[in-house]
């Protein structure tokens, strides 16, 4: 691991600024943030999700419920119980009718997107189902794409994008480590 | 050093010393509580036709230099200070302020106690002046202030009449001028934009037709309802490409969708201007330069959405279309001068063009 270089392609200020943008789009293509439901997907998709949420409260006056969404037991690439309970929630709010935006920080291969849409369709029926994504650094491997894009840095698969938050990691920045 | 009088439209009379130019002037006297950067503010054109006040005691410190010019021929119409420096400081110094202003035939008045004419403002509002000799009765002088009409066609007066570029290889970014600041430019091409600046009467179907990523609108002086040209130029264009607006820009953006302006008491010139994001409760330092705005309870909050207000009085400082890739600030994130609290708005803008891009690659 020594071999790797690191270098910072977004800073806080182009974070924070990413997301009110994604904010202001997701207000605009609802028209409005009626039947909004956000589904985070863990770990910092679900602090991204609540981002939002709090943006969208000060612009418009309304608290957007947030979904915590745990997909790992719907994923294909790893290992599950069969017995665990599948559903990645417990509480009460309700998808049937809802406008849901998955939000997550890395669009990748685009396979732990296609796990959250199984969770979501698992917990009822949305209206419609939106994706938010703070990058995306392309390399699909399923016909998925984002509604709402903070910044597309295309990478090569020997590339890692790093994430960082404030709220696990005590900064914001996202870098892309190489190894050499 | 000359005796010159600055007499107001309610009957307040100043005595002070002339410096710059001669000349007599009549124009709206406003102020400017910018401790600095009286060079950049002296050179914007958003300050056409106004006798300009500092209210910070001691200005020309550092001199003028080359590298802060806002535009070439500023059409401020005076220079009001307590005390200007005779003899300035400045590795980048070139020349004193006395020096500056004759060479741009600008009238100076010096030894005013700046701070009690801007009481004098605060309480009646921006009105007009008159900058004169003091060699006639002040009946004739406020008869003469009492009938000279102030000119409505001042964005004409300071926009260039030819296309130009400013080049740079990357985003095409359409800038339309309506008394643009060089920083305006400079923080563009920074950002690799090549950069065209048209006239302030150029029409949408011709910008379009130059195909940009982007189209910028500037700040610059005057009413912003006086341009019913350009509400119908930004209507137009915002529907084809993203728009970003600034100052006398953002004020075109709101009447094109149906808002209203109105004109301030004494408006907003400084470069401690707090200003919140509403989205994140943010608050950014701001320099500006305004004496219009746009009316609140106006706003169609189905057209638009307010982003940023004011602190000190509420006033709305940013707009965004919700259907169209357009938002606007009141204030100058160029901060030239000003703190550089809001440069990322330079930044905001180019990545709305990228997203636009990509979308309508994709549609």
């Amino acid at each position: 691991m020594e071999n790797q270089s690191k270098v910072e392609v977004v800073n806080q200020a182009a974070i924070e600024r990413a997301l009110t943008r994604i904010t202001y789009e997701i207000i605009e293509k609802n028209k409005g943030v009626e039947h909004l439901l956000l589904a985070g997907i863990k770990t910092r998709g679900v602090f991204l999700a609540h981002r939002i949420a709090q943006r969208i409260k000060q612009l418009e006056g309304n608290t957007v419920d947030v979904l915590e969404l745990d997909v790992s037991l719907y994923r294909d690439d790893r290992e599950t119980e069969q017995n665990e309970n599948p559903l990645p929630l417990s509480d009460s709010i309700s998808i049937k009718g809802k406008k849901v935006v998955i939000v997550d920080d890395v669009l990748y291969t685009g396979r732990t997107i296609r796990a959250a849409l199984d969770a979501i369709i698992d917990l009822g029926r949305p209206d419609k189902i939106f994706l938010a994504v703070l990058i995306d650094r392309g390399n699909r491997e399923l016909p998925i794409r984002a509604d709402f894009v903070g910044k597309n840095i295309p990478t090569s698969k020997e590339e890692t994008i790093q994430v960082s938050l404030k709220e696990t990691d005590g900064y914001d920045q996202v870098n892309i480590i190489k190894l050499n | 050093m000359k005796k010159r009088l600055l007499v107001l439209e309610d009957g307040s009379v100043f005595k002070g010393y002339g410096f710059g130019s001669d000349k007599e002037t009549i124009g709206e006297v406003v102020f400017n509580t910018g401790m600095t950067g009286y060079q950049e503010s002296i050179t914007d054109q958003s300050y056409n036709g106004q006798l300009l006040t500092f209210t910070f005691p001691l200005i020309g410190n550092a001199g003028i230099n080359r590298d802060d010019y806002e535009s070439i021929f500023p059409t401020t119409r005076a220079v009001i200070v307590k005390e200007f420096a005779r003899r300035p400081s400045n590795w980048r110094s070139q020349m004193n302020l006395d020096e500056f202003l004759k060479e741009k035939d600008i009238p100076g008045l010096t030894g005013v106690d700046t701070r009690r004419l801007t009481r004098v403002i605060r309480e009646h509002g921006a009105m007009k002046a008159i900058l004169t000799d003091d060699s006639r009765p002040i009946e004739e002088i406020t008869y003469q202030l009492s009938q000279a009409e102030l000119p409505t066609n001042q964005v004409e007066q300071v926009s260039t009449t030819q296309p130009y570029v400013s080049p740079q290889n990357g985003r095409k970014v359409v800038v339309v001028d309506y008394g643009l600041k060089h920083s305006i430019l400079h923080e563009l091409n920074k950002r690799d934009c090549h950069v065209t600046v048209l006239p302030h009467d150029t029409k949408a179907e011709t910008i379009l037709n130059l195909n940009p990523d982007g189209v910028m609108l500037t700040n610059g002086p005057g009413d912003p309802k006086d341009l019913p040209y350009a509400h119908e130029m930004v209507r137009e264009l915002q529907k084809h490409v993203p728009i970003f607006g600034i100052c006398l820009g953002h004020q075109l953006i709101a009447l094109a969708n149906g808002a209203e302006t109105y004109k301030m008491n004494f408006g907003h010139r400084g470069f401690n201007h707090p200003v919140r994001e509403i989205a994140t409760g943010k608050i950014d330092f701001t320099s500006q330069n305004h004496g219009y705005a746009v009316s609140e309870e106006s706003v169609d909050k189905d057209k638009l959405m307010v982003t940023h207000i004011e602190i000190n009085d509420e006033t709305v400082e940013g707009l965004r279309h919700r259907h169209h890739p357009v938002f606007s600030v009141q204030y100058h994130p160029d901060a030239a001068p000003g703190p550089h609290d809001a440069a990322g708005l330079f930044d905001q803008f180019i990545e709305l063009m990228d997203a636009w891009k990509v979308e309508n690659r994709d549609a």
